[in-house]
């Protein structure tokens, strides 16, 4: 379970350095609770304006990923080395 | 010589007509250069299916081991013997060296050497016979395994669908690491792959696999494992089959994806996994998502958020607007009140002069009934009353006295008098 409530207090940019799974279950879990029907429209509207900002955030990490290498029993066994 | 000809299609050899004064028409003899017999010979051996792909069990005669690292050996059993040449890479490979004497079950091809011209086994994978072909030995090590329940689908884990931290182990050169980076760039360049490299063929592949393993098993947070090798022979995957590599492949702590040679090859690694790939390629895709339809994905729950909401503001519309009809029924209606008082009114204003009117008949019914019970209407139609000095209407004569004074009262005025005499009879007389 993600915790939306931490998410919304971040900013676009630290929004867009979490993982990218937690950004599609946040929206996943959003668009459930707005789908959902217990919520009042004020509500609705602050969530709705929240997954706008998580699927920003998806298109950004999905647009700027580079694949990490690391190569055990090589220098920085277990850093991240980018690969030559 | 006719033999000759027959046996030597002269199609394939230059057709030199000689001429022969005896025997014009037939056909000269070929001569052929001893390189082209033995290339004859090679072609024929080397078009045979059979002899291209062969097993035969044997005993190994003096095997020699020139500087080359090579190795060539004579097979032979009771009654024939055929030369085999066991060459560097094979040998490398090999998890036996030959020796004299020894049984041995060989697989590889016929041909012929033409410098010699001779032919022999070209050997690409060898077994000693006593310990029982490949195939027996696999066999045995999966029933073994499989009852030691290591293959059972109960212990198979789901794959991690949003993995971040892929395990890679496999040769960090040649085509199958490539690959596995070259799909994972392109499908899902969020994940970090982690390599432990490993030789993968060869008598030091299976301890060193081993390691590869282990050494990814003590990083942290891992979500998935791939161990990949490309295609090759049976003796090169067989590594795969190394009961240490599957024990190993099998205690894996997160899931585990093999994908080893093509897809018709089945290791017992592959039995032992969580997930089996038919090609190192395909382990990369099943380890990761797809990040092109991620986009479509991640777009259509955006979509999916904007139809909710708007059905929601739609849905709050209609609320509203339910509401208001609801409180417009519940409101006052003046028109209708005011139409209702009228009517009220009127049927009021209508009663009230049914009832005058009603009441006036009844007065005037009254007033005639009392009229014509009035004395003064029985004073008009000629009747007078009689009153005594105390004011009593006198109804028997006897009530007077002679000499007595009566007021008699008409229709019009009264009259004085006095009684002169009184009688009982006389109102019969009236009435006569």
């Amino acid at each position: 379970m993600i915790d939306n409530a931490e998410l919304e207090a971040l900013s676009d940019e630290q929004l867009s350095e979490r993982p990218f799974d937690e950004l599609v279950v946040a929206l996943q879990q959003m668009v459930q609770r707005l789908e959902g029907g217990s919520i009042g429209l004020e509500e609705s509207i602050r969530l709705y304006k929240h997954g706008l900002r998580l699927h920003a955030a998806c298109e950004t990490r999905l647009r700027e990923a580079e694949l990490t290498i690391t190569e055990l029993g090589r220098r920085g066994v277990t850093g991240a080395e980018p690969d030559t | 010589m006719a033999d000759q000809s027959s046996l030597w299609d002269r199609r394939e050899v230059d057709p030199e007509p000689v001429a022969d004064a005896t025997t014009p028409v037939r056909p000269s003899p070929r001569i052929l250069r001893v390189t082209d017999l033995n290339r004859r010979v090679r072609s024929l051996l080397d078009a045979d299916a059979i002899l291209a792909d062969v097993w035969v069990e044997g005993e190994v005669s003096q095997p020699s081991f020139p500087p080359s690292g090579h190795c060539f050996f004579t097979l032979k059993d009771a009654n024939s013997q055929v030369r085999a040449a066991l060459f560097r890479e094979e040998l490398t490979r090999a998890r036996m060296r030959p020796t004299h004497g020894m049984n041995v079950i060989i697989h590889g091809r016929v041909r012929a050497y033409e410098p010699q011209g001779v032919y022999q086994l070209y050997v690409d994978t060898i077994t000693a016979a006593g310990a029982g072909d490949l195939h027996a030995q696999y066999e045995a090590l999966r029933k073994e395994l499989a009852a030691a329940g290591l293959f059972e689908d109960g212990r198979k884990r789901p794959i991690p669908r949003w993995p971040r931290r892929i395990g890679v182990v496999t040769s960090p050169v040649g085509a199958v690491w490539r690959d596995i980076t070259n799909v994972m760039r392109r499908r899902y360049p969020l994940v970090e792959l982690v390599l432990s490299p490993t030789v993968v063929q060869g008598a030091t592949a299976a301890p060193a696999i081993v390691r590869a393993l282990e050494r990814l098993y003590a990083q942290p947070d891992l979500d998935t494992i791939i161990l990949a090798r490309g295609g090759g022979s049976l003796e090169d995957l067989w590594s795969f089959n190394d009961e240490r590599v599957v024990r190993a492949v099998a205690g894996a702590p997160v899931p585990i994806i093999v994908g080893v040679g093509h897809e018709s090859d089945v290791t017992l690694a592959d039995f032992a996994a969580d997930l089996r790939a038919p090609t190192p390629s395909a382990a990369a895709e099943l380890a990761a998502p797809d990040a092109t339809q991620l986009a479509t994905v991640v777009a259509r729950l955006r979509d999916r958020a904007t139809s909710a909401l708007l059905g929601r503001a739609a849905e709050r519309r209609r609320f509203v607007d339910a509401e208001r009809r609801a409180l417009a029924g519940l409101a006052p209606d003046i028109d209708a009140a005011r139409q209702r008082t009228s009517d009220l009114l009127d049927r009021g204003a209508r009663a009230m002069n049914e009832r005058l009117a009603r009441r006036r008949a009844l007065a005037e019914s009254a007033h005639a009934t009392l009229r014509t019970l009035s004395p003064t209407a029985t004073l008009e139609r000629g009747y007078a009353v009689a009153l005594t000095v105390d004011r009593r209407i006198l109804r028997d004569a006897g009530d007077v006295a002679t000499g007595e004074p009566l007021q008699v009262i008409v229709a019009r005025g009264r009259v004085e008098t006095r009684v002169e005499r009184t009688s009982t009879d006389g109102s019969e007389e009236l009435l006569s």
